[in-house]
């Protein structure tokens, strides 16, 4: 249970290839961030630097206010869940759980008590006199936790832990992590490629691309105010919708005009605009498909679209689309509102209209990328 | 020439793919040898410039350090000692006083050893005083007065030369220190003490403890050896002078001239036949092993085929029986008395060259006893390769083969498709290593031909007959403890087989493909 | 329809027969070349037990089976020479071990600077004759009384000190040894050196087994530096200097001890032969582990 504080940390490989820079984050004790970005955006990197696997180029990393640039990993109190495990194939079980235990000589009935107790929580305790080899992957990836757990350190790391499980298992393991965050109540930091895991999990998401900090906030901030359009395009699945538009300003309202039609914006986000001085220009704007909704022909709001690929997900309908001047939209319906006979119209081929309301639009900077409301 | 792009390559049929692959081959040798050149003008150019950041770096510790960084420059260890590293600072200071004592005060220290090797000056010996027997008035007898031994004097010399170097590194060492210390003190950061520094040679300074004797072991026996017998190749340290009886001198380029002169008295021919055969050796040596040890293997591994394990089993034996003890019998099996030798002689079986020339056994001919030399390697060698062909072929996924065979593959096509190429690709390092060791395989030669017959043409090099069957490693082990003991010959002899592997290494490294892409069939 | 199947069944036929022909040859094959490989062992233990003559004769099988030739051997030299064989078998596969591990794990799984000059050094290093370093270490011994009849702690001392040199195929195997595994126990806190002897060495035991079993056998094969260091000492030999001094001796050497040189091969070849075959398992890893490698 602690704080952990980077200032400007920076990762150099080699003579120039920077992996990771200008890194500044305060992680409250007991807090779960997430590291998520794309492959290759440094978040693995940031996390073995706080681990001790890593040298630290520049900047410094604090735990509980001690500055650990120069501790070894074992000197820094800190657990961590790697992504293929990581169990020691010679021992059992039980001993791979004890192995932190047993370097610090802890007696053999703490021990016990540690790695029983562990094992009970996770619900591996029939498995605890196998090899880890007799195990199935959502098995081993238990016992890795529990070997974490054991330590009752200050940090608790996880780095990519599920992404060599197969999508059920996923999800379930997903569910018991957050389950088993409310159980050992300390500071998590966790690593992934995988919005979903970022967005259930965090308290805050730290999201990232090549090296650098792209935006830092809680799941809901990230996805209602993106700082730029590479958050708003990674968060959120499928992903949002942007296209090239401008925004005009008619009598003290805002517009925007999308592929002819004409849409007023609407709510927070038109006093935001207006605070903010934006005046008439081009803008990319983004929508999320599932704000996307079916349109009357005749409203000026409507925009005119052709059906390229229609995929039945159950509850709901994914089109890929394509409007006028080659843009592809993605839209999502929740299968509910539709009738039978509107569903049979929605396949490939066929025309539609569509439209999204002013207040769930996302204004951006055709050049710096940037939400034009921050 | 001209590159074709990947489509336009595509388009090519077989023979002309193969001819534009060898043209390739060939147009990119300048380029590659030019990248050589380069590589090594870079890494030259580098050196220098890390020559320049260090005395930079140096000047730049002397104005900003304190009174003990200065004292350092004189008196080692003065400023880890002040920040604190009271173990460190004694432990330099303590080198540096025995570097003065041994290399300035002692009488025969380094500066004495050093002066009396003469390094390299064409004519001079190495050492001074000549060991001679003299007369002694007080037993009125004579008796041998030792003078300088050359080889000890180049020794101790080189040695003294190698803690001149040591001292100058040592000293830049602490000077660093000094810095580092410097900094982290700056920054108000813990410097390292006595218990942090032996607590990390378990920890982050472990490759430390863990190399320390391998590399010790390394530099005492082979590095300073190997250096000290380069040097012995411009001297002419033999039994006549042995260096204790006799002082050895320099003669600089003389035995590697012997060498180049193809001339009646030269060396040139006699290089050049060993050189030859080596890598006739060598080829044949590693090539006929490899495919006649895959072949058998392939056959072994064969659906269908039983007994695997006992097939396997007899071959092995060749492996657990050391390589003397059937080497010498297999070669006596040949001889004119041995039980094969003997039928080929009572069964007339010899060639009618060989009878013309009386020569009865295999190993009286050359081309017959170099032919032999092969067969029986092959009898040696096959049941190493037929080990790792084994490995590597239960390695190829069973999906390739039945993907081919849904694709109307038979088996020889398997073979030349899938099975030859993998084996190639994995394997194509390892057969520049056996290659290697064949150029060097001592044993096999030695003790089945011991070098024979001799080279009557060519006559004795350095006091000894050269055979037709030796190799440079064989002839090598011949000048040295032959009579006469050649070591300046042997040292000329064993730089060429260094340049030797070193040019072929190169090569292969650089044109083989599982060098650069390892991934392509994993 | 009909008439497809039938020419299908043909073909299935043929197939199978011509596979029974293949195999068929393969076989024959494989027994001429068991035989072409065993002859020699056969042919060494048939003369090790020839009574009627000591020298080389032209015929396979002997006349008079005996064991005199057994007698007379270790009535010889010869148990001496083993003796020092097999000591120096023991040593070396103890040291050798532990500088070919140290150097291969440093190599393999230590990350430091100066890691790839090393390995380039060592590779180059590598290319000279290894013979060539005998010439001053012999000066050197022979000043030391590390030569002729103390020729094997001599040789011990060669054998191991440079063996770091060979460390390319345990660094193979310590390769393909996932790297997270060192991290993890490194969190967990484990020094490097606890990574090492709790995590790593568990894990190597078929390439620790290879590496031992080459330093046994080494010293049973060398012939060059031995009969360096050796000169002629009879007490300081090691097998192969001493049998080759039987066959390839002065004067009638070969003749008086032949059958006796065929005898020490046949007790010389069981125990490493036994050896060998016991661990034979990992000598194959080792081996192909080594060629996939490179």
């Amino acid at each position: 249970m602690a704080s952990v504080k980077l200032t400007n940390v920076k990762k150099i490989y080699g003579k120039d290839t920077v992996a990771v820079q200008e890194f500044n984050l305060d992680i409250a004790d007991k807090e779960f961030i997430v590291f998520v970005g794309p492959s290759g955006c440094g978040k693995s990197t940031t996390l073995r630097m706080i681990a001790g696997l890593e040298e630290i180029s520049e900047g410094t990393v604090e735990i509980d206010g001690v500055v650990v640039n120069d501790l070894q990993p074992r000197d820094r109190d800190i657990a961590m869940v790697f992504q293929n495990y990581a169990l020691y194939p010679h021992l059992s079980v039980f001993e791979n759980m004890a192995f932190p235990l047993r370097l610090k000589k802890t007696p053999q009935d703490e021990v016990y008590e540690r790695v029983t107790n562990a094992a009970e929580i996770l619900g591996i305790t029939e498995y605890l006199t196998r090899k880890p080899r007799a195990l199935s992957g959502g098995q081993r990836q238990r016992v890795a936790i529990g070997r974490a757990m054991v330590r009752d350190s200050k940090v608790f790391l996880m780095d990519e832990p599920l992404s060599n499980l197969d999508a059920k298992l996923r999800n379930q393991m997903r569910a018991e992590i957050i389950m088993l965050r409310k159980k050992i109540d300390t500071t998590f930091i966790y690593v992934t490629h995988d919005q979903t895991e970022a967005m259930t999990l965090g308290d805050r998401i730290v999201i990232m691309k090549d090296g650098f900090i792209q935006q830092i906030g809680t799941p809901t901030q990230v996805f209602d105010m993106p700082l730029n359009l590479f958050v708003a395009e990674f968060i959120g699945a499928p992903k949002m919708n942007t296209f090239k538009t401008n925004l005009i300003n008619e009598g003290g309202k805002y517009y925007v005009t999308p592929f002819g039609a004409k849409i007023e914006v609407t709510g927070e986000k038109a006093e935001l605009l207006a605070k903010k001085n934006v005046y008439a220009k081009q803008i990319v704007l983004g929508v999320r498909p599932e704000h996307i909704t079916l349109a009357d022909e005749n409203d000026p709001a409507a925009i005119a679209c052709e059906i390229q690929v229609n995929e039945m997900m159950g509850s709901e309908l994914h089109l890929h689309v394509i409007v006028k001047g080659g843009d592809k939209l993605i839209v999502r319906i929740p299968t509910v509102s539709l009738t039978a006979e509107q569903r049979e119209k929605l396949t490939y081929g066929n025309k539609m209209y569509i439209t999204f309301e002013g207040k769930v639009m996302h204004f951006f900077d055709p050049e710096t990328e940037k939400n034009l409301l921050y | 020439m001209e590159r074709l792009n990947a489509l336009e390559y595509l388009k090519l049929s077989k023979s002309q793919a193969l001819w534009y692959n060898i043209k390739l081959f060939f147009s990119k040798i300048p380029a590659w040898i030019k990248s050589l050149f380069v590589k090594l003008w870079i890494t030259i150019k580098n050196f220098f410039l890390s020559l320049k950041e260090g005395a930079l770096d140096i000047k730049d510790t002397f104005v900003k350090g304190n009174w003990a960084v200065k004292l350092s420059f004189v008196s080692f260890g003065a400023g880890n000692i002040y920040y604190g590293q009271v173990m460190r600072g004694l432990l330099f200071l303590l080198f540096e006083v025995i570097f003065i004592v041994y290399t300035f005060i002692l009488p025969t220290g380094g500066i004495y050893w050093i002066r009396k090797v003469h390094w390299l000056s064409k004519g001079a010996t190495v050492g001074t005083v000549q060991g001679a027997m003299k007369y002694n008035p007080v037993t009125d007898t004579y008796g041998w007065v030792a003078g300088d031994d050359s080889v000890r004097v180049l020794l101790y010399g080189l040695l003294s030369v190698f803690f001149v170097i040591a001292f100058f590194v040592v000293w830049r060492m602490q000077i660093k220190q000094c810095k580092i210390n410097m900094e982290l003190h700056g920054q108000g950061r813990k410097i390292k003490g006595a218990k942090d520094d032996l607590r990390s040679l378990i920890d982050e300074q472990f490759h430390k403890t863990l190399l320390t004797p391998s590399l010790l072991g390394i530099i005492v026996f082979t590095v300073l050896p190997i250096i000290y017998m380069v040097i012995i190749a411009f001297t002419n340290y033999d039994a006549e002078h042995d260096g204790h009886a006799n002082l050895f001198s320099w003669v600089g380029f003389d035995n590697f001239n012997a060498f180049t002169d193809f001339g009646a008295g030269g060396l040139g021919l006699a290089l050049g036949e060993m050189v030859g055969w080596t890598l006739m050796w060598a080829f044949f040596a590693t090539f006929t092993n490899y495919f006649f040890g895959m072949f058998i293997a392939i056959l072994i591994n064969k659906k269908g085929i039983r007994f695997k394990k006992l097939w396997r089993t007899i071959l092995v034996m060749t492996i657990a029986v050391p390589q003397f003890v059937s080497l010498l019998y297999v070669g006596q099996l040949f001889s004119q008395q041995g039980v094969i030798g003997a039928f080929l002689e009572r069964a007339d079986l010899l060639p009618q060259v060989m009878v013309a020339q009386n020569q009865m056994s295999l190993w009286s001919n050359p081309v017959s006893s170099k032919i032999l030399l092969v067969v029986i390697n092959l009898w040696v060698g096959v049941p190493y390769m037929m080990l790792s062909a084994t490995g590597i072929l239960m390695n190829i996924p069973a999906d390739l083969y039945e993907s081919s065979r849904v694709d109307g593959a038979n088996s020889v096509q398997q073979f030349m498709k899938i099975t030859l190429p993998y084996m190639l690709f994995v394997t194509g390092p390892s057969l520049l290593t056996s290659f290697v060791g064949n150029l060097n395989n001592f044993n096999i030669i030695y003790l089945l031909s011991g070098g024979g017959p001799t080279n009557t043409e060519i006559g004795t090099v350095g006091g000894q007959q050269l055979g037709h069957t030796d190799l440079l490693i064989t002839f090598l082990f011949k000048v040295t403890t032959g009579s006469g003991s050649k070591y300046y010959l042997a040292s000329v002899l064993g730089i060429f087989v260094f340049i030797f592997v070193a040019f072929l290494s190169l090569i292969v490294y650089n044109v083989m493909p599982s060098t650069k892409n390892e991934e392509d069939y994993s | 329809m009909k008439n497809n199947n039938t020419s299908l069944e043909k073909k299935s036929m043929s197939v199978k027969t011509l596979n029974a022909v293949t195999n068929t040859v393969i076989y024959a094959f494989l027994i001429v070349i068991s035989i072409v490989w065993l002859i020699p062992f056969i042919g060494i233990v048939l003369e090790s037990l020839r009574c009627e003559s000591t020298g080389q004769v032209a015929y396979f099988f002997p006349k008079q089976i005996g064991f005199d030739n057994y007698v007379r051997l270790f009535k010889s030299d010869f148990p001496k020479w083993f003796l020092n064989t097999l000591l120096m078998g023991v040593a070396v596969s103890i040291f050798q071990t532990g500088f070919i591990l140290s150097m291969s794990y440093t190599l393999s799984r230590l990350r430091f600077k100066g890691r790839k000059t090393l390995m380039n050094f060592m590779l180059i290093l590598g290319m000279f004759p290894g013979f060539l370093t005998m010439i001053l270490i012999y000066k050197v011994f022979s000043d030391l009384g590390l030569t002729m009849e103390m020729a094997p702690v001599g040789l011990i001392i060669v054998y191991c000190a440079s063996s770091g040199m060979g460390y390319y195929i345990s660094k193979g195997f310590f390769d393909t040894i996932p790297k997270s595994l060192d991290e993890a126990a490194r969190v967990d806190g484990a020094t490097r050196w606890q990574v090492f002897y709790k995590v790593i060495m568990p894990l190597s035991k078929p390439i620790i087994i290879y590496t031992i079993l080459m330093g046994f056998m080494a010293p049973w094969g060398d012939y060059m530096m031995a009969r360096f260091l050796i000169k002629g000492n009879d007490a300081g030999k090691n097998v192969a200097v001493g049998m080759y001094d039987w066959i390839k001796g002065s004067g009638d050497s070969l003749y008086a001890n032949y059958t006796m040189f065929c005898a020490a091969g046949v007790c010389v070849s069981i125990p490493v032969t036994i050896v060998f075959m016991s661990l034979q398992k990992y000598y194959v890893e080792g081996v192909t582990g080594g060629a996939v490698k490179g």
